[in-house]
């Protein structure tokens, strides 16, 4: 079954419990971008939301940093503050991904039991189908260097989308992040608009494969390294024209709502 | 101009850990309210690395390996488990 929806949408946890510091306005104009995404994904008949995301640091600590990772439980559970979460995994899926991934040559790493991120839970929590349905948890380490090369997520991205079109399932394809944010540097109240900018454009225009030529350290000064999870997800839709839903700017993060047509 | 996520040394790794547990081990974040400096001396930080962290002093930690966004986000949460009322939850 082909693709049936793609999508970007941001995590950053502001949006989900709000500081003095963060303008409500701003927040729910999100909020009602995720709920487009929503209708969008309901409209598609969506059996399983595939979500890449980048851990930050909650299941994988320095401890263990795969590149890249597929959850491969039957759920998978995160709280942050007073919310506690649990998804159904679409095991069969995750494990069809994984398995088809490694034969592909992606070594990717698994986990059975990790604590899920916000990355994954804070679009879920506003964008998730009504009814529920199971997701897949697909890692993509965005924050703790080394890590992987644009031109190999794309890479990634064109392969899992071979897998997933061979599958019985009507899956959408989420990628969680960005756009420019510094958390924890000095730039952190000067995210890179401009950056975010030309790079909506570009992906308006249809040249979102060009990302892959993309350096990690040009993602880096930017505040996009969590541009990776949409790379990845930029190789399985190809250069399909995106729709920018909404992009609003905070004082400290450029949150942007993305679409991009599958048929 | 250097990165803003570098990679963590492994020297860094007991300073790391524990911003790691003040973000995600809530039974750890409350024994660090209760009692910062023993809670922090058990966990194996000395003295100069426990001044850093109390005082959240970003430039100090990223100075002894600490991670820029563990640094961040273990004092959203410091904070929002100690003025939890100056937030907005959706």
């Amino acid at each position: 079954m082909p693709l049936c929806a793609a999508a970007a949408l941001p995590h950053t946890p502001q949006l989900l419990v709000r500081p003095e510091t963060e303008d409500r306005d701003m927040v729910l104009r999100v909020h009602a971008a995720y709920a487009l995404a929503k209708h969008g994904l309901e409209a598609a008949r969506t059996d399983v939301v595939c979500i890449l995301g980048g851990d930050h640091i909650e299941g994988f600590f320095l401890t263990s940093v795969p590149a890249l990772a597929v959850y491969v439980g039957s759920s998978v559970s995160g709280k942050f503050d007073r919310y506690r979460y649990t998804f159904a995994v679409q095991e069969p899926l995750a494990r069809a991904i994984l398995e088809h991934g490694v034969e592909q040559g992606f070594d990717l790493a698994y986990s059975q039991d990790l604590a899920l991120d916000y990355a994954f839970y804070v679009p879920l929590h506003f964008a998730m189908p009504s009814p529920a349905v199971p997701i897949v948890p697909l890692y993509v380490n965005v924050y703790l260097p080394p890590q992987p090369t644009p031109a190999r997520c794309c890479a990634w991205g064109r392969a899992l989308r071979a897998i997933l079109d061979a599958r019985p399932e009507r899956v959408a394809l989420l990628a969680s992040g960005g756009l420019s944010h510094f958390p924890g540097s000095d730039r952190y109240d000067s995210p890179d608009y401009d950056w975010d900018h030309q790079m909506l454009d570009k992906l308006v225009a249809g040249r979102g494969r060009e990302t892959a030529a993309l350096t990690g350290e040009e993602l880096d000064k930017a505040g996009n390294v969590e541009f990776r999870t949409w790379i990845t997800r930029l190789g399985a839709v190809g250069d399909a024209q995106a729709k920018v839903i909404s992009y609003e700017p905070s004082w400290h993060h450029g949150n942007a709502v993305v679409t991009w047509p599958v048929a | 101009m250097s990165l803003h996520y570098t990679f963590p040394p492994a020297a860094g790794y007991p300073l790391n850990r524990c911003l790691y547990r003040l973000k995600s081990d809530d039974a750890f974040r409350e024994r660090y309210l209760a009692d910062p400096e023993g809670t922090l001396r058990e966990a194996g930080l000395d003295a100069l690395r426990i001044a850093a962290l109390r005082a959240l002093d970003r430039d100090r930690l990223l100075a002894l390996g600490a991670h820029a966004y563990l640094v961040f986000m273990a004092g959203l949460r410091l904070k929002m488990a100690t003025a939890p009322q100056s937030f907005e939850r959706f």
